[in-house]
């Protein structure tokens, strides 16, 4: 693998084009100097930028981005992130909005809209929006996993874009339907593994993988997504659904409809909810899907009868990539939140380690590994912290180990929402600008590696994929 | 009078009548009743330039005369955003400080301010405001003043002021941003003596909207 990536250029040579397209593509390239001269910038102008993505939306028609009217089916807490995403972008204009939650959740994001100019219609049924709301461009789907594929496939056949949230679906038949029908109908389908979109993870994956190969063969990831104890959803009583409402929708108590994620036939639990977000970055940064998976798991801390999916999950990964095995270790706890959330990739020559949290993250090179400082000086990387030094006097070295590595930090900042890079990538394709980061087909493909954990609890027992899995 | 004369005049006051103040007035710790931590879901990034510290301990014990209490309970409250997105005006003042649906009331957009009415004239020791403690948030431009006027064109104090490009037009504020907790801020109110209370927001680091789940107003009423 090593020998097809990029060499490092030496001093004097003709250092490496720096395009308008990658800087657009998130900030992936940006040599270290303007990294630090954008970071500085975005510091001293916060206040003022923040103030005027408020009024962002006023701008929207006097801008040159063309608009994109979009409707919100969802509009609880997932539903309330994707918005207050979209309201940060110019030339997106909500027209409608759905949520079974009338008095609630439908009535906060009706009166949200309206006082950031946006007058939408509210509806409580998703096929009564489609039948009434005309000149719509796009749908973002935030319901529950349950009735995503149901939406997605309508809202297609009725000619609209889709952005939808992960997971594609709850079940594979499901997603493969939304597959199905995203060809068939010739529309965009996004998944929402925002990840794909965000600059910090592109700039790791397009300069640090695959065009450096800064970290050598890599030979294991891990990731973990780990969160403190929770108690149960609630809701105000004054505010509760009708019993007839929720069993329309699918639901079998007020309960259920809150904390739709722990029960089955309705969500995945947290390795789907949590889980899907990384493991889909082990495939997308190995380059391959997984070749089998042993996992363990169990509701081991909470009631069983309002949490039926695994409140805690372990589970180990096997992929084939073109340059050996890799073994990629995930596990996701909600009983305990040591540190966090991210994702380890270790190879022969470094290590990476990203998350979302734009506070962590950094690039390890093994001891023994070349030096990085050409990869430094062309804005690959940041200069390392030198570590590895006993800085204690009465600290013992432990030759057993490994002198400890240099960190060197990802010279990409990212402060701005999550979601916001890949719901504009979503913007910027139906515009036709932009090809989408997440299609349909990389959503299914990461839908398949995830739903076998929850399989291979079940069986417990190793499972193996067939490649043909992953493909429709 | 010169500025030095005054201040030596001003100390020697100091010294010699506020140890039979502070004989005359015991102080307690106030009693706040704190809500359960609610950090839950995914944190957006939070990178706010002057961010306080988190002290990484409770907050010390806030002493004030004894029979300083929450005057602000169930007291009425009022709005530059009267139709609020989602909740109502008096969930601000109706000892609910839990970060959950129904408990906290969302206003619109850009800077909103609420009052609370106290009745009469109270001599106030503390302000504490829970905007919205579900996840690390950090409100902007958070501007607290107390006043004898409910359009608080006279007789205003500022207590807190984290403003600090004066966008309100308030003037420039010194105080830091700091992240919500279950805690809540507490603001030292310094014995001013006021009818209402004001405070002010601009948005905070997730979104443009501004929240309250309660604020307490600890004093006594004036004699």
């Amino acid at each position: 693998m090593t020998e097809e990536k990029k060499k490092p250029e030496q001093s004097g040579s003709e250092k490496k084009g720096l395009g308008r397209r990658d800087f657009l593509q998130g900030l992936a390239t940006v040599p270290v100097l303007g990294a630090f001269a954008l970071a500085l910038s975005r510091d001293l102008s916060y206040e003022r930028k923040r103030k005027a993505q408020a009024f962002s939306h006023a701008r929207k028609r006097t801008g040159d981005v063309k608009e994109v009217k979009i409707a919100l089916l969802g509009a609880g807490a997932q539903g309330q992130v994707l918005m207050d995403a979209c309201l940060k972008l110019p030339g997106v204009r909500f027209t409608a909005v759905c949520d079974i939650w009338t008095e609630y959740n439908q009535r906060r994001a009706a009166r949200m809209l309206d006082k950031f100019g946006h007058r939408v219609n509210a509806y409580e049924d998703y096929r009564e929006l489609l039948a009434e709301e005309k000149g719509l461009d796009g749908v973002l789907i935030a319901t529950p996993d349950f009735w995503h594929a149901e939406q997605t496939v309508a809202c297609l056949e009725a000619g609209l874009n889709v952005y939808c949230e992960k997971e594609m679906s709850n079940t594979l038949e499901g997603a493969r339907k939304m597959v199905e029908a995203a060809r068939r109908t010739g529309k965009l389908l996004q998944i929402g593994h925002q990840r794909r979109s965000n600059p910090r993870y592109l700039h790791c994956y397009e300069k640090l993988i695959r065009e450096t190969g800064l970290l050598g063969r890599i030979t294991s990831a891990r990731g973990q997504w780990n969160r403190a104890v929770q108690e149960d959803l609630g809701w105000p009583q004054r505010y509760e659904i009708p019993e007839s409402v929720l069993h329309k929708y699918g639901f079998n108590s007020m309960h259920q409809f809150r904390n739709w994620r722990w029960y089955r036939g309705l969500g995945g639990g947290p390795i789907v909810d949590l889980g899907s977000h990384q493991i889909d970055i082990f495939s997308w940064f190995l380059g391959a899907n997984p070749a089998a998976v042993i996992a363990n798991g169990g509701t081991d801390y909470y009631a069983k009868t309002t949490h039926e999916w695994h409140d805690t999950v372990m589970a180990v990964y096997e992929y084939e990539t073109r340059d050996g095995i890799v073994r990629a270790a995930y596990q996701t706890l909600t009983t305990n939140s040591s540190e966090g959330y991210f994702e380890n990739f270790l190879g022969d020559q470094g290590t990476l380690h990203i998350s979302e949290s734009a506070g962590r993250g950094g690039v390890y090179r093994e001891p023994q590994a070349p030096q990085w400082d050409e990869w430094v000086r062309q804005g690959y990387l940041l200069a390392p912290e030198k570590a590895g030094q006993a800085t204690r006097a009465d600290a013992v070295l432990d030759v057993r180990e490994t002198i400890a590595p240099d960190r060197h930090d990802i010279p990409v900042i990212f402060n701005d929402p999550y979601h916001m890079p890949h719901l504009e990538n979503f913007f910027d394709a139906i515009r036709g600008e932009a090809d989408l980061t997440c299609p349909a087909e990389t959503g299914y493909e990461t839908a398949v590696a995830v739903l076998k954990v929850n399989a291979s609890i079940e069986a417990g027992r190793r499972l193996v994929f067939d490649p043909r899995e992953f493909h429709i | 009078m010169s500025r030095p004369i005054r201040s030596v005049l001003a100390l020697f006051w100091s010294l010699s009548i506020l140890p039979g103040f502070l004989h005359a007035q015991k102080l307690e710790p106030i009693e706040i009743e704190l809500p359960k931590p609610m950090f839950v879901g995914t944190p957006q990034n939070i990178r706010v330039p002057n961010l306080e510290k988190p002290l990484g301990s409770p907050r010390p014990p806030f002493l004030a005369p004894a029979g300083t209490k929450n005057v602000a309970l169930g007291k009425p409250v009022t709005s530059s955003d009267p139709e609020p997105v989602i909740g109502e005006l008096e969930m601000i003042t109706d000892g609910d400080k839990e970060a959950v649906e129904g408990s906290y009331v969302e206003l619109g957009p850009f800077l909103q301010h609420v009052t609370i009415d106290l009745g009469t004239a109270h001599t106030l020791y503390a302000v504490v405001v829970w905007h919205y403690h579900k996840q690390p948030v950090v409100y902007f431009d958070v501007i607290v003043q107390v006043s004898d006027d409910p359009e608080f064109k006279e007789n205003v104090v500022t207590l807190f002021n984290n403003d600090m490009d004066n966008s309100a037009g308030f003037g420039s504020g010194k105080d830091l941003h700091y992240v919500e907790t279950a805690e809540g801020k507490l603001i030292d109110a310094r014995g001013e003596q006021a009818r209402y209370v004001r405070l002010y927001s601009r948005g905070n680091s997730n979104n443009d909207l501004n929240h309250y789940i309660e604020v307490g107003v600890y004093g006594k009423p004036v004699s």
